[in-house]
């Protein structure tokens, strides 16, 4: 451990550097920036702009584009809030409370709360990379095929009624999810499954579609669908002195922090999408353990402060295996890993030995990246909240530009924007009718992993369902979803053997 | 069926469009290059590693763009409709020969005129260094013993090292039990946390685990013995006649004029053998094989025609 605090030092020697710190100040930048933006997520910004590091040394173009990665889940809750649209997965949950407490005039705390959940996550997710890594990643590797399988089981009946709505609706919605996501190519055999001979259905339906057109357009529609005068009337905004969050805010807010930054830390070590697992999870325990659940869907800030922190310390987790293991779990690191081979570096079990300043300078300027993040979002976030001024007649129209542009840009394909306009349509039909939205999504992103893991486990199993049965961590997960469906049934049993009893 | 028809008389109906172009002229603006996959990947690399270094000998910028989807179907689809004027390359991979042959695709590779090949990289098999199989004839051994009992990994069903994996299977006379996964990445993390026995790879994947002792090559496919690794024998060297890989290199949409096909060619060509390319290529641990527009169209009109008769064998 001492050892690890020498290095890190030493790290901070090499992060502190003029060049590097501005290479950190333009990644914490532009990460914003494409947090903000919809469609434009930071797979796309860091691979935009790999070309620009190719004049520098390795350390500082991996400094400038980890800033871009991890700045961009700042920026990602913004359009959620003020919007309804979110821009990539991490930050689909925060639409459901960032939004209810922006129309309730609330805009400017929970976009700051966002800020601050997403900086203490930030620096605790550090901690645990410094001093945890090597062990952590050698864990990781224990989850095969039967593991992620039973995880994700775990995961999608756990999680898939997040909102805490109706059971059945949100079933239905999942199922929903789970139908949309077999379109494309069939990952175990690469035979099309249900694109009509279309080309562009090949590559299956867009995540960010769904999530736009669901949330954002869908939105749009209900508020045209309103009485006229209504679409006259501006959101309740804020007096100045209430768009940063109140004492009582944070007190509320630090719990869902520390818990997110737990939750999300742990399931960014598992390889997928741990975005998504890590800000359902959270939304799901403070819903679960709060004093007042019914506040949650109308603009509880734990419900925003949570979530937020989860996806910023997965970010971090996420790149545990990438310097240990020279593996990527997740998109975004992939890429970090073709910038390294760009620069001759090697990613792989052996980078932290052959180059400790790559490693520990990067690592301090996550450090440095993340307290440069927060001074930039905080003096923002009266310039964000001041949107809502826009009358609704303007600003809807508007968001349907910005979502058509954010759309376009994520593979610059026209198909998408008509999917994500389809995706409006039913989102519309949606929430007039009180069906959920995230049940959906979720099922959308776990339905093809756990298809594929399902079908690997089986195969290496020869068709034996023991596999799932006969591996410790897989039914540890299995045996958890279990006591989850049971846990109500005794609860309730319990608790009418105690009004009995009395 | 309709789709297709519709797209090659579109295609016709564009080759038709293109003024005759004089080379001395081109090009007046940047030239690009499609790449069917997301950023990131192998493919990606290299080519923004090649369109860096080939800007300055071409006069104008080359600009990649990612166009990914249906295992490399859009971005062929849309680099086949392109103008032939010389402005809209596309990358050709392996999988350009294998993915007429699965799904019903507009697209072959007559439908474009080859440019350049650039690099051709072995496939391997890993397994790890701890795998009860010292060598390939243990390994063969133990498979035809336990007929379909080995899991192979492999980066995606249909995909190029499945159909490795397969082909090597045939020409050893064994059965594997074949494992796909996401990607390669995916895979060899699979055979590290040891729930796979060996995977089915095309460098750079895994080069680095092999490097670090964790993973070991035990079949390779390549023609002769690799620079980095001069101790490991081919597959050949073993006597079983059998060596596979994919290649990379680009293709323009059928029609381009000859004489702009040419002046990209030598401006790739200047691009592959400049020293910072050369450099990085070489950190990517990948093989840099050039091929000429002719050359190049033999080798995908070959692979065209050995990937048919393998889908075919195995859908049977």
């Amino acid at each position: 451990m001492f050892e690890s605090i020498q290095h890190l030092l030493s790290g901070f020697t090499i992060a502190t550097t003029a060049q590097n710190l501005l290479y950190c100040l333009v990644g914490a930048i532009v990460g914003t920036i494409i947090g903000v933006l919809p469609g434009i997520g930071p797979i796309a910004g860091i691979a935009l702009l790999i070309p620009a590091t190719f004049g520098v040394n390795a350390t500082s173009a991996i400094i400038m584009l980890a800033g871009i990665y991890y700045g961009a889940m700042y920026g990602g809750s913004t359009t959620s809030i003020l919007l309804n649209v979110p821009g990539e997965t991490a930050s689909v949950i925060t639409c459901i409370d960032g939004y209810q407490m922006a129309q309730k005039g609330r805009a400017g705390p929970a976009l700051a709360i966002c800020a601050i959940g997403s900086f203490i996550a930030g620096s605790l997710g550090i901690l645990g990379l410094v001093f945890l890594a090597p062990p952590l990643a050698e864990a990781a590797l224990a989850f095969g095929p039967p593991e992620y399988f039973s995880l994700m089981v775990f995961g999608f009946i756990v999680l898939s009624n997040v909102t805490g709505g109706s059971l059945l609706k949100s079933l239905m919605m999942a199922v929903v999810g789970l139908i949309i996501g077999t379109i494309g190519l069939d990952p175990v055999t690469g035979d099309a499954r249900f694109t009509f001979g279309s080309v562009s259905l090949l590559g299956g339906i867009e995540f960010v579609a769904v999530a736009i057109g669901l949330f954002g357009i869908g939105e749009v529609l209900i508020n045209v669908h309103q009485p006229q005068e209504l679409l006259d009337q501006k959101v309740l905004v804020p007096r100045l002195r209430e768009l940063y969050p109140s004492l009582q805010d944070l007190r509320r807010s630090i719990g869902a922090i520390l818990r997110g930054t737990g939750i999300g830390f742990g399931v960014g070590l598992v390889p997928g999408p741990a975005p998504v697992i890590a800000t359902y999870a959270s939304y799901m325990t403070e819903r679960r353990i709060s004093k007042h659940p019914e506040m949650f869907g109308k603009g509880a800030i734990e419900g925003v402060a949570g979530p937020e922190s989860a996806n910023n310390s997965a970010c971090q987790a996420a790149f545990i295996p990438l310097f240990v293991l020279g593996i990527p779990f997740a998109p975004p690191t992939a890429i970090l890993l073709g910038a390294l081979l760009i620069h001759g570096v090697t990613p792989g079990p052996m980078l932290i030995g052959q180059h400790p300043e790559l490693f520990w300078g990067v690592i301090a300027s996550m450090y440095i990246g993340n307290f440069i993040l927060l001074v930039l979002n905080l003096p923002f976030v009266p310039l964000f909240a001041n949107i809502l001024r826009i009358p609704k007649r303007m600003l809807l129209p508007l968001i349907i530009l910005f979502c058509i542009t954010g759309m376009f840009t994520v593979n610059n394909s026209v198909f998408d924007i008509w999917m994500m306009l389809v995706f409006g349509a039913l989102g519309f039909l949606m929430r007039k009718w009180a069906y959920e939205g995230a049940p959906l999504l979720l099922a959308l992103v776990l339905g093809p992993k756990l298809e594929v893991a399902f079908r690997q486990s089986l195969m290496i199993s020869h068709g034996d369902f023991g596999i799932f049965f006969g591996r410790p961590v897989s039914l540890a997960f299995l045996a958890g979803t279990i006591v989850f469906l049971l846990f109500p049934l005794v609860r309730l049993a319990f608790q009418k053997r105690k009004k009995g009893g009395e | 069926m309709g789709m297709e028809r519709k797209m090659v008389a579109m295609a016709l109906f564009f080759s038709l469009l293109a003024v005759p172009l004089h080379a001395a002229e081109f090009p007046t603006k940047e030239v690009q290059i499609i790449i069917p996959w997301a950023a990131g990947g192998a493919t990606d690399l290299i080519f923004r590693a090649l369109a860096a270094t080939t800007g300055k000998y071409l006069g104008k910028a080359v600009v990649v763009v990612n166009r990914p989807g249906g295992g490399g179907a859009v971005g062929y689809t849309e680099g086949m409709q392109a103008k032939p004027d010389g402005y809209t390359l596309t990358s050709a991979v392996t999988p350009l020969t294998i993915l007429p042959h699965q799904v019903s695709t507009a697209f072959t590779y007559r439908n474009f005129e080859p440019v350049i090949n650039v690099v051709s990289d072995p496939s391997m098999f890993l397994v790890r260094s701890d795998a009860p199989w010292k060598s390939l004839k243990e390994f063969l051994d133990y498979a035809k013993k336990n007929p379909s009992m080995i899991t192979v990994g492999n980066s995606g069903a249909g995909g190029g090292v499945h159909l490795v994996a397969l082909a090597f299977e045939r020409a050893a006379g064994v059965r594997f039990n074949h494992i796909p996964f996401s990607g390669g990445g995916p895979s060899v993390t699979a055979l590290l946390g040891g729930h796979v026995n060996a995977v089915s790879v095309s460098p750079p994947e895994g080069i680095s685990h092999v490097q670090a002792g964790k993973l070991k090559i035990l079949a390779l496919f390549s023609e002769k013995r690799l620079e980095m690794f001069p101790d490991v024998p081919t597959v050949k060297e073993q006597g079983i006649d059998f060596a596979m890989g994919m290649w990379r290199g680009l293709i323009a949409p059928k029609g381009t004029p000859p004489d702009v096909i040419k002046k990209l060619h030598d401006a790739f060509k200047r691009g592959m053998d400049d020293p910072v390319f050369l450099k990085n290529a070489k950190d990517m641990a990948v093989n840099l094989h050039y091929l000429g527009p002719e050359a190049f169209g033999k080798l995908m009109a070959a692979d065209h025609e050995f990937y048919g008769k393998l889908v075919k064998e195995i859908k049977k």
